[in-house]
């Protein structure tokens, strides 16, 4: 009851926190001279951060096993997962457009999982046999972090797109949609602005296009990092998946829905690598691919859960035995 | 300004090399004296130094560089190319792959044919399309329904009323598609995949390795400039920019006014790392599939089974070990439970005997914990109810055989009879018993009205319809999977190799070339992965190297950039 109390109280407050985190992004997107407001966001960030470490280490506590045992868990734990890759470019002091990303994602996945559709799986639940076991820890944990890191780098591939396709997207922002195309990349205006400013008292020749160029470019580098590093906790994850099936079941690949979305995300994202060895499908072609894959994320993720089927759905999880 | 000796001490490496040859000063530096800082090359090693010191002549470049005779360093054996020829890393492999390729045939080492089929398949749009296809198999293999009777897809797919207009069961039982992963496209896709593998390492990645092992210096201005980061240090020296740069981690290699650094080669090389490794899993499942065994067994708890009665082979290259003799008997099912009356876990306690009936291992195995001996593993996959040890007014005990009345889904039901009236009557009454698990039994009286519930373990008696019913024990069956598989070690050996590689991968490959012009250094450099992070470096880096002043200006100098 104390546990459950806690894990209540600490929901909502990096709920209501990361709410009041994104209202001072979008102030800070009108009113660009805030700079104090733009630490207090940051700072609101850690705690959030702070909040939900403390909810999954309660949850571990409470029910004796890794908090991985259901979507709400697992949704948690990918929010989690975000925030860790908004920390770690804070930590090593250099500055990129990951955030844009990581903030409405958290958001998004936080809201979805404390919100009431999935109110029945808020309770934390047995294991199942097959699940007991130290592999639990190391393919889900690895399979959620590759997920929200595919799924930073395939959005910042996708914002590459938006905004190399901008021209044909001005005609919408005659209607409301610019209103929710600037919320999605108030920060790579804010940067454009800042960039333009800056450049403009140095008596730059300004071509508005360079500066699109750079931060095209800079899109780009960054999603490829990003894609490449979760490509390779992906790979971690699928592997140390097979070597545990092969432990649980008897077979190391069984050609299970799930695994095979798995699989077919991995390759996405093996031909998102190999397509930016060619440099003229480096940039929009690549970015092309990386946006698809966003999309196959979520089918492997959450499409497959919903449909139930295979060895592998949450909350209905069970061998046949 | 911090004096040499501040280097040494920071950078005990440096002063360790007994012989530092005073460079002697470029025919176009300028009047002004410089601080010279020796910066031996790693690989020498201690004192090894001095054996390494050559004089040899540097082609001019096409800067402004003359022709000079200089002091060489560092030993390892570089591989000179012309001053001007610059731009020529490894990035700008592609070309010299193709040349090098081009020179192979020449030589006839390669005949035409093979490398015409190679070339075609280590095209990487072919690769591409490849890894496409069988995305969008795999995704089509998990929309049908997989492993159905034929009729069903006649049924799902009529011919009369086709799906989209167009799709009916010929299109998916003609190529296979019922059991997508194992019909000849899709393998076929898989081995043509894997031969583009090949191909592309053969072809394209092991030209790559042997142009990057090379490593060289650029010597004109000109072509470090060209480079993706470039830039221009007016009054410093590349001596001090080579210990920052081995500061940092880099290798450096000096020689002259020439300068060439680089990091994480591994990087480079770990995608070659990768694509073996794939080879290594493919090649391993395909021995999977066609050399392995497999059986499943139900047993009741008591009794015993012969590996060999039970697995199957899967393909041609299976052939039975002598551990197929092998006898298992088993000596207990249980499970355990959770408070909420859930399943927590299954156990199998297993005992192994030899021909001889000599028992060579004993395990209690559970699911995730299989048991492994003389290359058979032996998995709990499923259990069932057996039989039901029964008291009737104290005669007995009776083995009730349970039949399983439901076994859709998870929830399981087991079921038997108690006749009541003797066997000949033609209509049988008697006590029905039902069971979801091994520990609660509900009874039913013959008019089928709820009776009670007894545990096996209580023992307390039941009044049915006058008798009295004591329930001694539930007797399980553990379902278990057995399987050879001799393909495992190559997989394993795969995966690891896999995830070792992929991690390498993430590694950058970074180049840096730098040229002493004058009292200028010139510093060009480029990475393949982690280019905005490079930049990033490259700049903390240069904003590290001292500024030289002539000498009069030093002592002045030092004490401000001591503090």
């Amino acid at each position: 009851m104390l546990f459950a109390t806690l894990e209540h109280i600490l929901t909502h407050i990096s709920f209501s926190t990361i709410s009041i985190v994104i209202t001072i992004h979008l102030i800070t997107l009108l009113v660009r001279e805030l700079g104090g407001l733009r630490d207090s966001s940051e700072k609101g960030m850690i705690a959030t951060f702070f909040c939900i470490t403390g909810f999954l280490v309660s949850r571990w506590a409470s029910s004796g096993h890794f908090p991985l045992s259901n979507l709400y868990e697992s949704l948690i734990f990918l929010s989690w997962a975000l925030y860790i890759l908004h920390m770690i470019p804070k930590i090593q002091n250099s500055k990129n457009d990951l955030s844009t990303i990581t903030t409405p994602s958290t958001i998004l996945t936080q809201g979805f999982a404390t919100s009431g559709l999935l109110t029945e799986m808020h309770q934390s639940t047995i294991l199942v046999p097959a699940l007991q076991s130290q592999w639990l820890m190391m393919h889900v944990s690895m399979m959620l972090l590759s997920y929200a890191t595919l799924l930073c780098g395939s959005l910042l591939s996708a914002a590459l797109l938006m905004i190399r396709f901008r021209k044909n997207l001005d005609f919408f922002s005659k209607k409301k949609k610019n209103v929710l195309l600037k919320t999605f990349f108030f920060n790579e205006i804010e940067y454009f602005y800042a960039k333009r400013s800056a450049l403009k008292s140095t008596f730059f020749p300004l071509f508005p296009n360079y500066y699109k160029y750079q931060l095209i470019e800079r899109l780009d580098s960054w999603s490829y990092r990003v894609i490449s590093l979760g490509f390779t906790l992906l790979t971690i994850g699928i592997l140390c998946g097979a070597v545990w099936a092969n432990e649980a079941w008897g077979s190391y690949w069984n050609w299970d829905p799930k695994e095979t979305w798995a699989f077919i995300t991995w390759t996405i994202f093996a031909i998102y690598l190999h397509s930016r060895t060619n440099p003229n499908w480096k940039g929009t072609k690549s970015a092309f691919v990386a946006s698809i894959g966003f999309l196959i994320i979520w089918i492997c993720y959450f499409g497959i859960n919903l449909l139930g089927i295979g060895l592998h759905s949450y909350g209905s999880f069970t061998l046949p035995i | 300004m911090p004096s040499p000796t501040c280097y040494l001490l920071l950078n005990p490496a440096a002063s360790r090399s007994h012989h530092r040859p005073r460079l002697p000063l470029p025919a176009a530096a300028p009047p002004r004296r410089l601080v010279h800082v020796s910066c031996d090359a790693r690989r020498t090693g201690g004192g090894g130094g001095g054996g390494g010191v050559k004089r040899e002549a540097i082609p001019a470049g096409t800067g402004k560089a003359k022709k000079q005779v200089v002091f060489f360093d560092a030993a390892p054996p570089v591989s000179q190319r012309g001053g001007g020829g610059g731009g020529e890393g490894e990035g700008e492999g592609e070309g010299k792959v193709a040349r090098r390729k081009k020179e192979n045939a020449a030589l006839g080492l390669v005949r035409r044919l093979t490398k015409r089929t190679l070339s075609l398949l280590s095209n990487l749009p072919l690769a591409i399309s490849e890894m496409f296809a069988i995305a969008a198999l795999m995704a089509l293999g998990t929309v049908i329904d997989q492993g159905e009777a034929p009729s069903y897809y006649f049924e799902k797919f009529p011919e009369d009323n086709p799906v989209f207009g167009f799709i009916t069961w010929r299109w998916i039982l003609t190529p296979g598609f019922d059991h997508m992963f194992s019909s000849p496209v899709f393998l076929g896709l898989l081995a043509l995949l894997a031969a583009s593998l090949m191909a592309c390492t053969y072809t394209t990645q092991i030209p790559i390795v042997k142009v990057a092992r090379r490593w060289s210096f650029m010597h004109s201005a000109g072509s470090i400039r060209k480079q993706e980061f470039a830039e221009s240090l007016p009054r410093a020296s590349i001596q001090d920019l080579g210990v920052i740069l081995m500061g940092y981690g880099y290798e450096v290699f000096t020689k002259g006014p020439s300068l060439y650094a680089f990091k994480g080669l591994a990087g480079r090389f770990a995608p070659i790392g990768v694509h073996i490794a794939m080879i290594f899993i493919m090649a391993g499942a395909t021995l999977s599939a066609t050399g392995s065994f497999k059986g499943s067994v139900d047993v009741p708890q008591g009794l015993n089974f012969v590996i060999g009665d039970v697995m199957k082979p899967k393909g041609v290259l299976s052939f039975a070990p002598d551990v197929f003799n092998t006898e298992v008997h088993v000596n207990r099912f249980y499970m355990e439970y959770y408070d909420s009356g859930e399943v927590s876990q299954f156990y199998s306690d297993l005992s192994l005997f030899d021909l001889d009936g000599k028992e060579v291992m004993r395990k209690t195995i559970k699911v995730n914990d299989p048991l492994r001996y003389g290359g058979v593993t032996i998995y709990q996959t499923d259990w069932g109810f057996s039989a039901l040890q029964v008291k009737k007014n104290g005669e007995g005990p009776f083995n009730l055989a349970m039949a399983p009345l439901k076994l859709n889904g998870d929830k399981k039901l087991f079921g038997t009879l108690l006749p009541l009236e003797n066997s000949g009557s033609s209509n049988v009454k008697g006590i029905s018993m039902l069971a979801r698990d091994l520990q609660s039994i509900v009874l039913y009286d013959q008019e089928g009205k709820f009776v009670g519930v007894r545990r096996p373990s209580s023992k307390l008696p039941i009044e049915i319809d006058g008798n009295e019913i004591v329930i001694e024990d539930a007797i399980g069956s553990t379902g278990l999977d057995l399987k050879t598989d001799p393909g495992i070690p190559i997989v394993y050996a795969g995966f690891g190799a896999l995830m070792l590689t992929t991690c390498i991968s993430y590694l950058s490959h970074s180049q840096i070339w730098a040229l002493q012009d004058g009292s200028t250094v010139v510093i060009g450099g480029k990475t393949n992965r982690a280019k905005l992070e490079f930049s990033e470096e490259m700049n903390r880096l240069l904003d590290k190297v001292p500024e030289l002043i002539s000498v009069n200006e030093k002592k002045i100098d030092s004490k401000q950039s001591a503090t």
